[in-house]
This record gives C-alpha cells, structure tokens and sequence, in this order.
C-alpha cells in the first residue's frame, strides 16, 4: 500500500489531461515520486469557484465516504495555496465523454456498452443502498481504468435521502450548478413540484447514458433547454439510433440532420438494448426499474465467454502506455499554466 | 367554417391599474359568416386596447381605408354580428431576459408576484414585479425597495430569502426582483386548516429555522421587524425562508446598541414599546416578541392580542396581558411567557430561546402534518410556466380539443356575474371556472383598504 503524502511537491506533474467543473478544475497526470506510480491530480482552484466551494467539499467527503469497485477513490486531498488538490488513481481511459469524442462519435459497440452499464449500475446500486441520489450520471462522469473498469465520479452534486434521521419518500431539491447536466436529469426532477423525485431520477439518467454511448451524443444534445424540459414533460422517449429506429425513406424529415453515417444506419443493437434504454427512460418514475432489477436483466448474464473493454475500446489506447511519447510536452506545461494564472488577473475585483 | 379572417391580439396594456389577478392574454379571431357572398379585404393583424375590445359591438378595425368613397363598402366589410366575435384563452409566452414568465403566485405589498423559469439552468424562480408610478405613491417606497435590494444582496442563509436577481425595464417603468422560489406561506398553510394550527411537531421545525434566520439577520445587524407567519415562506423542500425585508432596518456599524425608532410593521405582531409609541426601543427585543406571536399563532391558531380596531389592539399590547389556553404545557407555556414579556429587557433574548428546553427537545411525531395548500386546485404546485412553453412550442391551437372559444355575449356574462359577485362581497375567485377575464375598467378603482389585518 503506498502512503500517499498531502504535499503538492510529492507530485511531479507529467501533463494535462482536461478541465472539469466549468474550467474551474484542471486535471494533471501527474507521478507520485516515491513510488512512481502514474496518478491524476485534480486541482480546484478556489479563488474562482467561490460560491460552489460546498460542492468541492461535498465531493472530497462523499467520494471518501463511499468505497466500491466502481466508484472513484481519492487518495488524498489538501491544500496547496489556492487550490484545493485530490489525488486519485489514473483512469488510462479517461472518461466515455473523452472516448465518444475521438474515438467513437457514433458511439461504441453494443458489447462495451454493456460492460461499462454493468459497472455504473454496480455503483448506483450501492450508491442507493447508501442513502444518496448521483443526480449527474453522464458519461463524462464515468472514467475507464487501464483494465477496462468503469468508475463513476462526479459526486459533487450528489444529495442524501436521509434527512433528521429519516428515509425520505421524496426529494425536492434542485441541485445548484447543474446546467451543464440537465439533459441527462429526470422528467420529474426538472418539474420541481411537490412530487418530487427519489432514486430513480438515476435510473432515467442510465437511460440517458445509453443513449448517449450508443448515438454518440446525449439526446437533445443543441436543443433549447425548454423545448428540452417540455419534450421530457410530455413523455417523449428518446432512442438508440440504429437500422430500426432510422426511418430509411428519403420522404421523412424528421431527421432534420441528414448527417447520420453509414455506420448507423446500418448497425443494429440487440432488443435488449433498445428494451433496455426504454425501461430506464419511461416517465412514469414508479416502473422504473431500480439498479438492482436492472442488473438482473438478460442483457448482463455473460453466456459467453467474458470480454475485455480494452479489446473493445480499440484503437483507444490506454494513457499509460501513450505517456513515453508525450513526455517532451512537459516543458510546454509551464507556458500552459502561466497563461491559466493571467487569467486571474482579469477576474473583477468585488468588495 | 373559414376561420383565415382576422387575428386580433390584444397587448398587455400597461395602463390600467384595476386588473384582476389573472392575466389572460386574449386572441381575438372573426369567423366568416357568408363566405360565398363577401370576400373578407384588407383586414390586417392590429393591437386593441380592453376597453375597446370589451365596449365595441362591433369588431373594430383601425385599418379602414378613408379614400376608397365609391365603393361599395360591402365589398371590404362586411358585418359580423357580435356573437361570431370569439376570444381564444391563450398562454402567450413572455420572456423577461432569460426568465420565462409563469402565472401569479400572490400579490405583495408592492405589486405582484410571478413565477419564473431560468431558462439557463431550469431552475424555477419568483419574482416580485414592481412598477416604479405604483412605488412613488406609497409613503417611502421606492426608499424601500432599493433598501431592500442593498439589504438581500448581501445577506446569504439558508434561512432568508435570497435575491437571485433584478432587471430593470426603463421602457415600462418596471423592476423585477427575481427571488428563490417558494410554495406559499405559513400563513397559507394555516388558513387552510380548520384549526387553523400546527401540530407542535411541525412548529417547532419551523421555529427553530426561524431562529436560525433570526440569529443570521442579527448577526449582520438587521432587525426585520416585520415577523409573521405571512412573511414566512417554505420552498419545495419545506425550508423556511424570512421574507420581505421591506421594513427591515440595518443597525449602523458605530451605534452603540440595537436602538431603532420606527416601527412599521403589521400591527398584530408589534411589541408594547411600539404599540405605547415609545421613541426608541431595542430592535433585536421587537423580533423576538413577533416570533414570540408567530409561536403562539402557530400551535394554538390564535392571537395573544387581539382588538377590533387597531387603537383597540394596540391598548391591548400595551398593556401586555394575555393568557395562553390550557392545553399548552410547560415547556412551551414558560417559552411563550419569556417570548412575550413586555419589558424588553426582560424578554428572552435569541440565545435564550435556544437553550430553552422546548427549542432543544424535538416533540414527537402525532400526527400527519399540515400540508401545503393547493394553488389554484393543484396540489403538486407544478410548474405555472409549462403551459406557456407548451404554447410555444407546440402549435396547441389546432390539435387541441379542448380548446375554448367564447363570443362576446359570454365574456360580457362573465364580467356581469363577477361583478355581481363583487359587489355581494363574495369577492372569492371562481375557482371553478375556467375562464377568469380581465376585469373591465371602471370609473371607480375599489381600493383595498388598509386594516388590521394582517396582509
């Protein structure tokens, strides 16, 4: 076990591998000197998240409070100046959002989906289990380890169900900068009423996640978020994009976006899938199934014999293995980080 | 039937004072008659004010062309009898920057209050719409709303009311104070109940996040002065939140104490000092006696003082005598007593009431709580600004079925059972009905009038 110090100078930062939060977050890939080992470290900056700060806070003792195969771990977390830095394990992969965008724009294949679905229902299932409601499931916020292991992450705008000591029926609370995650959040959540929502709000967001690793994009992905939220409303259900769901006349232009590939229209994902998909995204928050039920569904008893994600994720390649090429690109970083720091600089000064 | 003649679309008029609290946006459609015989000309799309709408017997076209003497008038209008004039109920949808307007959720001192939709992040809002001439004639207003906006800007608890926002509109002379949204009052939920209490449970959970807020307020040298169940408010998550802060008023940095001189808040709530008319009193001392009233209010639905007329009330307070009911035991009963103590100096302070034993020990659960109330027969409070996007949207006007017409004879009905209603001072919304109009404008505007009741 390697004793991973809270001191920013343990950790010699290799390059950068994305923001998170708005651009108020840099991830560095960085390695732990004594060990050697390849880490990421997430780097908060204060200064510029200000009113959020409880969001970090929340998501540095949320992420620590929970412990499950598929759930990020943070190694440590401290403050280092301005920022408040978390180590955490290097996931090679880096995050089906990341993937999706260079590797897979029409998603991937239905077996990785299944794989990665496991995993992520695996972590709901607990989450749930623990009194908490996820609220942002997307696949920006599900990273793949070197060994093809799905993590969920982005905890941050997690909220508990148990309040004064009690399981509550309902939720109503509206999690707080969370535009960024509206198209994956439940019909019931956005209405806001005195209904409210509980658990299952995750489980349309699963819906969502299939979609979105299947199609590439989440739905409504450039709509308006109103015409988002009364699409949701009356009960629209959105679908795996293949040879079924495409109609193939030229006549209808319900497709006003006539840049779908070959590839999809051609593919076809099994029933399962599609029965899947609906499942999690029917309206009604009462028959969705829960995490638990969903896990027992057909599409998850391996018959075969069990594949490896990283065959699957090919011709991704795990970062790990990529870092030896880019390792010049540390001189770079420096610039990098000087041009971050101006920005500061251009921040309104407010008394 | 040939229904392409004439969409008439009647503004938002500004102007009048006397509008009921319902808006309906109203399309004006004319359907042709005789469509073999008269081929409807020149009839264009224009804006008409209520009281021509609502006076004419006729449509009424502005659009008449003047120089066309020798032609047959038919041939361009043709009569169209008042009962083929329809009006459409139509959920127009406005937008105030990047708020969607929603309907009316209460009407405050200042002017109305409507819901919003964020169309950034989803999250819905209120907002207390203020015009600036309505301002001008109440005493200190516009002092008071841009005191209040100073004051809710830098104030930041869970337990007070946040200002998410203001926008101006210069052109309408109007101001928006967009707040967190919540779903009624305390006040309301009371009404509601035929006992009109809670039971001790639900009280004490709104007590103490109302000394949270108290102690936060204090903290920053506010005093509220304005406490009651009407100024507390509940989100969807059942968060008290402190309200209008209009009266409030900040103690200055150097003063030596919380002095003030001035109290205006509602006179059921106001301590002794004030009722007697003392020049200066202890601010901080004037919440505790309001939540002190607030208290007693909320588990025995009553008030300590009561009087016909405000002298009545306020001799009342001043002599500082009341009984609790019976059915109020110790703990409560000795924190009700320290709360209403007519000396200030003598009355709990905050930290008092902390440590009293009935803040610190949760009653037991009895029975079911006290719900929200419905607004407007809806029990969920859903979002008042879905039918507007829906509108939007969604051309609702053909596929709908249930869509509703209703001619002229059956608007002037209407507004004739209204007012009849009004004037047997049974002044309830219809709440039945479907169908609310605008009130037509009379000559004399019937202005609330200031009592002792609480607004």
């Amino acid at each position: 076990m390697i004793n991973y110090e809270a001191n920013i100078s343990s950790y010699e930062t290799i390059s950068t591998l994305g923001q998170c939060f708005e651009g108020m977050a840099v991830v560095h890939l960085s390695k732990h000197i004594k060990s050697g080992t390849l880490v990421a470290v997430k780097r908060f900056n204060m200064d510029r998240i200000k009113q959020e700060a409880h969001l970090v806070e929340r998501e540095i003792i949320l992420t620590r409070q929970l412990q499950h195969p598929n759930i990020i771990t943070y190694y440590v977390a401290f403050v280092h100046l301005q920022e408040v830095c978390v180590v955490s394990p290097l996931m090679a992969f880096g995050s089906c959002r990341d993937l999706l965008n260079t590797h897979f724009n029409d998603g991937f294949p239905e077996a990785a989906i299944v794989l990665i679905l496991r995993d992520v229902l695996d972590a709901l299932e607990y989450i749930h289990k623990k009194g908490f409601i996820h609220r942002s499931v997307r696949a920006g916020h599900i990273l793949i380890s070197a060994t093809g292991k799905a993590y969920l992450s982005g905890l941050r705008y997690a909220c508990p169900i148990v309040f004064n000591g009690r399981w509550q029926k309902q939720i109503h609370s509206f999690p707080a900068s969370t535009a960024r995650n509206l198209n994956w959040l439940s019909p019931e959540l956005l209405e806001q009423n005195l209904q409210g929502y509980n658990q299952k709000s995750d489980i349309y967001s699963v819906g969502m996640v299939i979609c979105e690793l299947a199609n590439g994009a989440e739905p409504f992905a450039g709509v308006a978020t109103t015409l988002m939220l009364t699409e949701k409303v009356r009960g629209c259900v959105p679908e795996l994009l293949d040879c079924t769901t495409i109609p193939t006349d030229e006549n209808s232009d319900c497709h006003g976006d006539c840049d779908i590939s070959n590839t999809v229209v051609s593919r076809r994902f099994s029933d399962d899938l599609h029965e899947l998909a609906t499942l999690c995204l029917q309206k009604e928050a009462i028959i969705r199934p829960t995490a638990s039920q969903l896990l027992t569904h057909p599409i998850f008893k391996l018959t075969k014999k069990p594949l490896f994600l990283p065959d699957l994720l090919k011709p991704a390649m795990p970062l790990s293995s990529r870092v030896a090429a880019h390792i010049d690109e540390v001189t770079n970083l420096d610039v990098a980080q000087q041009f971050a720091d101006m920005e500061l600089y251009s921040c309104e000064w407010d008394f | 039937m040939d229904n392409k003649m004439c969409n008439i679309t009647q503004s938002d008029s500004d102007d009048q004072e006397n509008i009921s609290e319902n808006e309906v946006e109203l399309t004006n459609r004319v359907f042709e008659v005789n469509s073999e015989d008269l081929r409807p000309l020149f009839l264009q799309e224009s804006h008409l004010s209520d009281h021509q709408l609502l006076d004419e017997d006729e449509p009424f076209w502005p659009n008449a062309l003047d120089d066309l003497d020798g032609v047959n008038i038919n041939n361009f209008f043709h009569r169209v009898s008042s009962d083929q004039v329809i009006y459409q109920a139509k959920k127009r949808l406005k937008m105030i920057g990047k708020y969607v307007m929603g309907d009316l959720l209460g009407e405050g001192s200042y002017g109305k209050v409507k819901e919003m939709l964020d169309s950034d992040t989803l999250c819905r809002r209120a907002v207390k719409i203020l015009k600036q001439r309505k301002l001008r004639r109440i005493p200190n207003g516009v002092q008071n709303v841009e005191r209040e906006i100073k004051l809710l800007k830098s104030l930041k608890h869970k337990n007070v009311i946040s200002l998410v926002d203001v926008l101006y509109n210069d052109e309408k002379q109007k101001m928006y104070l967009i707040m967190e949204f919540c779903v009624g009052s305390l006040q309301g939920m009371l009404e509601s109940t035929p006992s009109k209490k809670f039971p001790f449970f639900q009280a004490h959970g709104y007590f103490t996040q109302l000394v949270d807020g108290l102690e936060y307020l204090h903290s920053k040298r506010v005093v509220h002065k304005d406490i009651k169940p009407g100024n507390l408010l509940l989100t969807l998550e059942g968060v008290l939140k402190i309200s209008d802060l209009g009266v409030a008023e900040t103690i200055d940095f150097f003063a030596n104490d919380d002095t003030c001189v001035q109290g205006q808040g509602s006179p059921a709530f106001q301590p002794p000092e004030i009722a007697n008319g003392l020049d200066s009193f202890p601010g901080f001392k004037v919440d505790v006696w309001s939540s002190g009233v607030t208290l007693y209010n909320f588990v025995t639905g009553q008030y300590p003082f009561e009087g016909d007329s405000i002298y009545k009330l306020f001799e009342n307070i001043g002599k500082g005598d009341f009984t609790i009911p019976g059915d109020i035991e110790d703990p409560l009963r000795s924190l009700l007593w320290g709360m209403l103590q007519k000396e200030p100096e003598e009355r709990f302070s905050l930290q008092q009431i902390r440590q009293h034993l009935w803040f610190s020990k949760r009653p037991p659960l009895t029975e079911a709580p006290v719900p929200i109330p419905p607004l407007r027969n809806d029990e969920f409070h859903c979002m008042t600004v879905l039918p507007y996007l829906f509108d939007h949207y969604y051309d609702t006007s053909d596929t709908a079925s249930n869509l509703q017409y209703f001619t002229q004879r059956q608007l002037n009905e209407e507004i004739m059972k209204r007012e009849a209603e009004q004037n047997n001072g049974n002044a309830q919304p219809n709440q039945s009905s479907k169908r609310r109009w605008k009130k037509p404008i009379s000559c004399i505007a019937v202005r609330k009038l200031p009592g002792c009741k609480q607004s």
